[in-house]
């Protein structure tokens, strides 16, 4: 996707089309032009309250896009996804959902057409999972025999085995377990658009990124449009297609795509959110297949010969040659040192090649296993563990000055205003 | 909350004494309950067996009489009981409606202290504006066993958890969807201990229905005590302590079969005022 | 307005006597009370750690609470004769369950963590019982002593009818003299004494209760 040097995201045409959801392009993302939630100056503030919660926050979710609302708590996530499902009345401003303003719809039936996954789960503790999950389904009126089937297809895409759960209760769910009931009953009578407050929140980071991953995998196919609320920058970096990160009162900070908002954070309000990760986290934003790897480096078939293998070492500035095997599979590193001081054949001769990297893994993966090898580098290989190139340091660092020089394109094209005052090399 | 369970897995020494006391500790109610009215039940046939009953003692304690104000008896409480439920519940669930709701803590400490009218006295003001009868006797009992279950129908409905009721708004339920499908099942189990309270209540106060001419076992024992017949006295208290805890005993079944399934493993909240 | 009025009068013209009986009426919960808090509160704190323990008790407790009330006056009545006696352990039988069920529930509140810092700080069990689960656990069980002593007070009327002291004389007269003139008055006199000595009670542990609860858990005592 995406070119390095196109930045304009809505001029994108919409979708590229591929499996790849994972928030992987520089600039584009999956939606179409058409915006599906938009809300245009919202303030509210609640009854009995002399602050606002919400002060004049506009913004807009394209179709089948993921918006993530992050922010400290209590600056207004929770209240936003409200104003947008029609929970609570904004104090002024308008909505609008798919063309309509929502004041001038139904508010039950609104929200029987907006999955809705609530902070606290709040499952129906005196229902069953399935009873649960049909809610919608039943209160759209739905036959029991279509229920049913949706129940439990809901169920497999969750995750879970219907035989198995489908007659539990709520109470006999783990932590984690819950919160993806929580979700398939959201997607129950498959709503266009999804809200979700901190859906992952209560669990343990390992079962919330395989959560993470799996609802990743599930929007691939579904292509909901969803705003998703969470406080955790990482899960929002993962999770977006775009980052709304909210100041007090839902002050828009920076709106924006997690790489530029990783390569060039507006103020250090963000700066200091994004935190000092913010760089290792923008190379998990860039696959391999993605960058420009290095097809200049010494390589040979392992059946050429030492002599040769000694050529084109010499020939080259690098240190060490990469030997393919037979099914020009990456195999040994060796050096000139190695092919001098012994007589070895050259698929054994060296080091065993351990640092690999697939077209989809990240560049952090690709960095993380550059830092373990024995050369100084990853080598690239192709679904088939066919040699491709080899990543360098270097390279990444070129993906680093790339994406901050299109973040800064960007910006001065858009004449964001707070941008000057960010230093290339934070 | 949580902590609140913690100490649901006390460590027990050997398994058949950790199996009798589980089994003690999760229906103590249900065993308690008929080994007292057993032991009422032998104590008064026993006695029975033992005596011979004179004239005054046979007209009050033959078994046409006694069944017979058993029966009376047996009216007031079902009667009353209908009656405050039909009125309790949905006074209840009205009171617990926003815009209403601010008056919730002014009715709920009257109803704290509405538990001290002596129901004595109810009766016989009661007797005073309707006359005697079945009727007078049922209402004064419906107006003394209302406060607990209105008590428990509000806090029961207050009790459900919000994020429960959100998410069903949120999802698209009306408010009255919201109310029958969520609220009310969700408050069923406070609900229940309310009415089983009533009607405990009701079978207690209905001795007290001879006063007003509405008959009942009350009859038999305060016959005794103005003729000083202390076997009739005995015999009409253990009589009437047997119906009700029998009645007790039934409604604890009752409560348990009809408490939602997926809350049953839950403690029930801890209730502090619903005397008899 | 007439009724009012005439009641009124009917309570001025015999301060002493109404004084009387209600002085009555307050020695006899006041009695009943103080044993039956006295003894809940032991069988509480040794069942308390028990779940089959608690289970029981409580269960005898709700046994008690749930025979008619006629029934428990009367049946002492071959034991204890008439009047006072009689009265008193019919009530007492009465006010255990609500003082009892606080007791154990106050007790098993506590906090874990509270206890575990507790014990690790060395105190014994019974030092941890004294110093730490009593006072934490006293605002709870003293809202069961003020529920059971509002309840007794009403139901301690039907002493009258077992020939017992109290309040209820006024209501058994009302009773008796019903159609006849006064009559309306003192069944009237009987019921609004009752309450409002309940009332009274309820204003003397709310002292009680700031007078005994350090001030940040009073709100519990609610
Ligand atoms: N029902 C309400 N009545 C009055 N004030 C409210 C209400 N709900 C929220 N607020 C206030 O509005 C502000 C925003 O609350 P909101 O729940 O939207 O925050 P949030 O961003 O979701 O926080 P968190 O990350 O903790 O969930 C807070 O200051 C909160 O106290
Ligand atoms: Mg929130």
């Amino acid at each position: 996707m995406a070119e390095p040097d196109q930045t304009t995201e809505e001029s994108g045409g919409g979708d590229a089309g591929g499996p790849d959801v994972v928030a992987a392009g520089a600039g584009t993302a999956h939606g179409s032009d058409e915006i599906m939630i938009e809300l245009q100056e919202v303030t509210k503030r609640y009854p009995g309250s002399n602050e606002d919660a919400i002060e004049s926050l506009t913004l807009q979710v394209p179709k089948g896009e993921i918006l993530v609302l992050v922010g400290p708590s209590g600056c207004g996530k929770s209240t936003a996804l409200r104003l947008i499902n029609r929970m609570i009345e904004p104090t002024s401003g308008h909505i609008i959902f798919d063309g309509e303003d929502v004041t001038t719809v139904d508010a039950d039936h609104l929200r029987r057409r907006i999955g809705y996954v609530i902070q606290q789960i709040g499952l129906f503790p005196h229902r069953t999972i399935a009873d649960n999950i049909a809610t919608v389904p039943r209160l759209s009126g739905w036959d029991k025999q279509r229920t049913d089937a949706r129940v439990d297809e809901l169920l497999e895409t969750v995750g879970m085995d219907p035989s198995m759960y489908r007659d539990r209760y709520p109470n006999e769910l783990s932590g984690g377990q819950a919160q993806r009931i929580g979700v398939a009953r959201a997607l129950g009578a498959d709503p266009l658009v999804m809200l979700m407050d901190e859906p992952f929140g209560a669990i343990d980071p390992i079962t919330r990124d395989r959560l993470q991953n799996e609802f990743l995998r599930l929007q691939q196919e579904l292509r909901k449009t969803i705003v998703f609320v969470t406080h955790d920058i990482d899960e929002a970096i993962k999770m977006g297609d775009r980052i709304a990160i909210l100041g007090e009162r839902s002050r828009i900070a920076q709106f924006d795509t997690p790489e530029r908002i990783l390569a060039a954070p507006a103020n250090d309000f963000v700066e200091d959110f994004i935190g000092s990760g913010a760089t290792l986290q923008g190379l998990s934003l860039e696959r391999v297949r993605d960058v420009q790897l290095n097809t200049d480096y010494p390589v040979v078939r392992h059946d050429v010969g030492v002599t040769e293998a000694q050529r084109v070492l010499e020939t080259s500035s690098e240190d060490w040659l990469l030997v393919l095997d037979d099914d020009d599979r990456p195999a040994r590193w060796v050096t000139l040192d190695h092919l001098d001081r012994t007589d070895k054949r050259l698929i054994e001769n060296g080091r065993k090649v351990t640092a690999l990297a697939e077209p989809e893994d990240t560049l952090r993966d690709a960095l993380e296993e550059m830092l373990l090898s024995n050369a100084g580098a990853t080598v690239a290989i192709d679904g088939r563990g066919k040699y491709h190139g080899v990543i360098e340091l270097e390279t990444l660092m070129n993906v680093l000055q790339r994406m901050r020089r299109e973040a800064k394109a960007h910006y001065a094209r858009h004449a964001e205003p707070d941008t000057d005052d960010t230093s290339v090399d934070a | 909350m949580a902590i609140a369970t913690a100490t649901e897995d006390e460590a027990v020494a050997s398994p058949t004494r950790a199996k009798v006391s589980d089994f003690l500790t999760r229906n103590a109610e249900l065993v308690i309950t008929p080994a007292a009215l057993l032991l009422f039940g032998l104590g008064l046939a026993l006695l029975l067996s033992n005596v011979e009953l004179d004239f005054t003692e046979t007209r009050q304690l033959n078994w046409d009489t006694t069944s017979r104000r058993i029966w009376e008896t047996v009216e007031l409480a079902a009667a009353s009981t209908v009656l405050v439920l039909l009125i309790a519940i949905p006074a209840g669930i009205l009171l617990t409606r926003p815009g209403v709701r601010k008056v919730t803590p002014a009715v709920l400490s009257s109803a704290s202290i509405g538990q001290a009218i002596p129901a004595y006295g109810l009766f016989i003001l009661f007797f005073a504006w309707m006359g005697q009868g079945f009727w007078t006797a049922v209402w004064a009992l419906t107006v003394f066993s209302i406060l607990p279950v209105l008590r428990n129908t509000m806090i029961g409905v207050e009790q459900v958890d919000a994020a429960v009721i959100e998410a069903g708004r949120g999802m698209g339920m009306t408010k009255l969807q919201a109310l029958v499908r969520i609220e009310l099942p969700l408050a069923v189990p406070v609900i229940l201990a309310g009415v089983r309270t009533a009607l405990v209540i009701n079978v207690g106060m209905a001795t007290l229905a001879f006063l007003v001419g509405g008959g009942g076992l009350g009859e038999t024992i305060f016959s005794g005590i103005q003729l000083s017949r202390n076997l009739t006295v005995v015999v009409g208290a253990a009589t009437v302590a047997i119906l009700a805890l029998g009645i007790d005993w039934i409604a604890a079944i009752a409560e348990r079969v009809l408490r939602p399934k997926g809350l049953r493993g839950r403690t029930s909240p801890t209730d502090t005022a619903n005397p008899i | 307005m007439d009724g009012i009025q005439s009641w009124v009068e009917f309570v001025v013209g015999r301060p002493g006597e109404i004084l009387g009986y209600t002085i009555e009426h307050a020695i006899l919960v006041a009695a009943v009370m103080a044993s039956a808090a006295f003894v809940s509160i032991l069988v509480g704190i040794a069942v308390h750690e028990s779940m089959a323990g608690r289970s029981v008790a409580l269960s005898v407790a709700g046994v008690l609470i749930t025979l008619p009330s006629l029934a428990l006056f009367a049946i002492f009545i071959p034991v204890f004769g008439l009047g006072w006696t009689p009265s008193f352990v019919a009530l007492f039988l009465y006010a255990l369950l609500p003082i009892l069920r606080n007791t154990v529930v106050g007790l098993n509140e506590v906090d874990p963590a509270v206890l575990e810092s507790a014990k690790g700080m060395g105190l014994s069990s019974r030092q941890t019982l004294v110093k730490v689960k009593l006072p934490l656990a006293w605002p709870v069980i003293l809202t069961g002593i003020r529920v059971s002593t509002l309840f007794i007070t009403g139901v301690a009327a039907i002493a009258k009818l077992i020939g017992g002291p109290g309040l209820g004389h006024y209501i058994r007269e009302g009773q008796t003299r019903l159609g006849l003139p006064l009559g309306m008055e003192r069944l009237w006199t009987g019921v609004v004494f009752i309450v409002l000595l309940a009332l009274a009670f309820d204003a003397f542990y709310l002292i009680l209760n700031r007078l005994t609860t350090p001030r940040s858990l009073r709100s519990r005592g609610g």
